[in-house]
């Protein structure tokens, strides 16, 4: 059996694996050190243009071969299994959570408190923004104060956004653009943005992708990526409670199992095969999996829900002319008490919808050439802006991920299933929220002698996280704040996973910020010998 | 049984005979699109694209309706989806199924005068029972697929709003705070 030792072992291979493996070759460099990732590496940038044309044209998958048919999970928000993990393809958006988000039981007397103090993180944000090279500008709230400027300039605000952002204010609610990890300038060896309104295929690599920091990493003579090898297992030393090896196999020659050894193993696969692998990785010592003493691996899974409209305006807006890039608003990450307590971003963006071609006439006619021009001419005078606003929504201990029997892999693992539940204080509050929600739309539509054209609520939380949430007390969380694990002093769990709540605004930055300081508690036991 | 087994042999040996010959039959329809339905082609354009773009223009859009055509793969992977996940691969080509539309329009579209042939397009696509257009050519109905492919690509928008918006170009960031500029002749 092939045996591989390195001095880090991280499994998983997504944003999370390239910031820890990055920054610990920055502070270790004579560490060695392996990322062993189920999917493929998709290096192959010279073809992106390509593949984003394939995707306009056809609608084919700008990303071929990022997953793997029999590795899924039912509840899963996205299939992406590769190097690079789901930030290979995602829009960039870098929004910070608020203090809120860590102080829900001591501000709020709601869900619980994070072991990490808000100053603490802000750093760890800045140093984020710093390594994905996030452009934007800052919030004019003193809440959301920041200890160092963005590293770049924002993006500038298209004539849709500068039409969208006039009508948005003049509803008093202030918005600001999106911060987003978008070069607007050649940062850290990436090119500047070009507009090609294709984020999630960014053919010219101005948006941050991990395969970037994974492509460094290959150049150093101690780091290792082992790709199409999936772990199915975490096992301990004998009598002891650290983790010894990671039992593994390749999809390329998947009858010969594949160990790997390290004194200290991270596990980065993300909030839904982090807590997976602990769970699979059970033994008559622990029969309940690994670092799961509280019972907690696979617990409070969490994320956040949505609301959305899309709203007619008096205002010239041309689809299209980049419809990726987008406002803020975080007045509603404040709120007064409990009583009032509704969480939210505010985001809007240019949008098409209600003013698209269609081939019948509201009187149900076929349109034909100059008649279906003429049809969506009149319709396309007003434009329209897409709103969308993530709450805040707590988990439920028994929001869960689990093992289902009754779907397994080729390997004969059983594969996990997640089913998010909300706790009894955000469901008591569900109809207060839709209300604002309806409210906060109609008065952003009516500062624009706009419409609000339809609504609607996700059926799903997004940017989820959890399953192996951190917590400064072993009876109710997984692993402190460094992504520790309370039971196996040398498995550590970063990014996503380790979050209590996810905030009520895109995750990413975030799992980034804690992974970096992850890497500083990783580095220090090296140094302890 | 061994007959039996014969038999079933033998029937899978025609079946698969049956299904290459079909997949080359359908390769070369694909391959060779419109063959001799290019003149109907070029006439249902005509009724389907609008007449602001010109002759010329149109000529260029039913050509690169063609391109795309000949460039489909049947089978390639298609975007899994977030939130609702799917793995769906592209359907068969749709070729075949243009030529017979085609076929089925030929006489009114190469004899009619334009009204006839507007309403022939249309009873086609009302027993095609063609509710909108579709996100992408799905080979529905080869009318419809053509509006979409033209309509819902970034010419189609540039012209809708007679501006350069230019969507799916990457355009660079400088002057994207200025309105796009006035269309230039025709899209």
């Amino acid at each position: 059996m092939p045996r591989y030792e390195s001095d880090i072992c991280i499994i998983g291979g997504g944003i999370t694996a390239a910031m820890l493996a990055l920054k610990l070759s920055e502070l270790r460099p004579e560490l060695s050190i392996t990322v062993v990732e189920a999917g493929k590496r998709l290096f192959d940038t010279e073809n992106r243009m390509a593949y984003r044309q394939r995707t306009i044209d056809y609608a084919e998958n700008a990303w071929p071969g990022d997953f793997i048919e029999d590795q899924a999970a039912q509840g899963v928000i996205s299939r992406t299994m590769a190097v690079g993990g789901s930030a290979l393809h995602w829009g960039g958006t870098c929004n910070r959570f608020s203090e809120e988000d860590l102080r829900l039981k001591s501000m709020f007397g709601l869900y619980t408190d994070w072991p990490l103090a808000w100053t603490e993180l802000e750093k760890f944000y800045c140093e984020a923004e710093r390594r994905l090279g996030v452009s934007g500008e800052p919030s004019p709230f003193a809440e959301d104060r920041r200890s160092e400027p963005y590293p770049m300039a924002a993006m500038a605000m298209t004539h849709n956004l500068i039409e969208l952002k006039r009508w948005a204010d003049q509803s008093g609610v202030p918005f600001q653009t999106t911060p987003q990890a978008k070069n607007t300038e050649p940062y850290d060896g990436r090119a500047k943005c070009i507009r090609c309104n294709t984020c999630a295929i960014c053919p010219t690599g101005a948006r941050y992708s991990p395969d970037y920091t994974f492509r460094r990493l290959l150049q150093r003579k101690n780091f290792a990526l082992h790709d199409q090898t999936l772990v199915r297992k975490l096992v301990l030393d004998d009598a002891k409670s650290t983790v010894a090896a990671a039992e593994a196999v390749s999809y390329l020659k998947p009858d010969e199992p594949v160990e790997y050894r390290a004194p200290v193993f991270a596990l980065t696969s993300g909030y839904c095969w982090s807590p997976h692998l602990l769970l699979l990785s059970r033994s008559p010592r622990f029969p309940n999996g690994l670092a799961n003493s509280s019972g907690l691996v696979g617990r409070y899974m969490c994320g956040h829900a949505f609301q959305s409209a899309m709203i007619e305006i008096d205002a010239k807006i041309y689809p299209g002319m980049n419809e990726q890039h987008g406002l803020i608003s975080r007045q509603f990450f404040r709120v007064k008490d409990r009583e009032h307590f509704v969480r939210h971003d505010l985001r809007v963006w240019e949008s098409a919808s209600g003013h698209e071609p269609r081939l019948r006439s509201a009187d149900g006619r076929i349109l034909l050439g100059d008649s279906l021009l003429a049809d969506w001419r009149q319709r396309a005078q007003r434009g329209t802006a897409r709103v969308r606003g993530y709450h805040d929504v707590h988990p439920d201990r028994e929001s869960s991920l689990t093992l289902d029997a009754a779907a397994k892999n080729r390997f004969g693992d059983p594969l996990p299933k997640i089913d998010h539940r909300l706790d009894a204080a955000t469901l008591a509050r569900r109809d207060f929220t839709h209300e604002h929600f309806q409210q906060l739309f109609q008065k952003l539509a009516q500062a624009g002698n706009g419409k609000v054209l339809n609504t609607g609520a996700g059926n799903y939380l997004d940017h989820p996280a959890g399953g192996c949430r951190m917590g400064g007390d072993p009876a109710s969380s997984v692993c402190d704040s460094f992504g520790q694990t309370h039971d196996h002093e040398n498995l550590f769990v970063a990014g996503s996973p380790t979050l209590p709540n996810a905030g009520c605004t895109n995750g990413t930055l975030t799992f980034v910020a804690l992974t970096l300081r992850s890497a500083e508690r990783v580095a220090e036991r090296f140094h302890k010998g | 049984m061994s007959i039996r087994r014969r038999t079933i042999l033998s029937w899978a040996a025609y079946l698969g005979g049956a299904l290459r010959l079909s997949g080359v039959r359908v390769w070369a329809q694909t391959a060779n699109f419109p063959a001799n339905q290019d003149d109907a082609l070029r006439a249902l354009a005509v009724v389907v694209l609008p007449a602001e773009l010109g002759t010329a223009g149109i000529d260029q859009k039913t050509e690169a309706f063609v391109r795309w055509v000949r460039g489909y793969r049947a089978g390639a992977e298609m975007d899994h989806g977030y939130g609702a996940t799917r793995l769906r691969s592209k359907g068969a080509s749709p070729a075949p199924n243009y030529l017979r539309h085609l076929e089925g329009l030929r006489e009114a579209l190469l004899s009619g005068d334009a009204d006839s042939k507007r309403q022939a397009v249309t009873a086609a696509l009302e027993q095609a029972k063609i509710t909108d257009l579709p996100r992408t050519p799905d080979g529905r109905h080869v009318a419809a697929d053509l509006m979409a492919f033209y309509f819902r690509s970034s010419d189609g928008n540039d012209l809708c709003y007679r501006a350069a918006i230019g969507r799916d170009q990457c355009r660079g960031l400088d002057g994207s705070e200025q309105a796009p500029a006035p269309l230039k002749g025709r899209a």
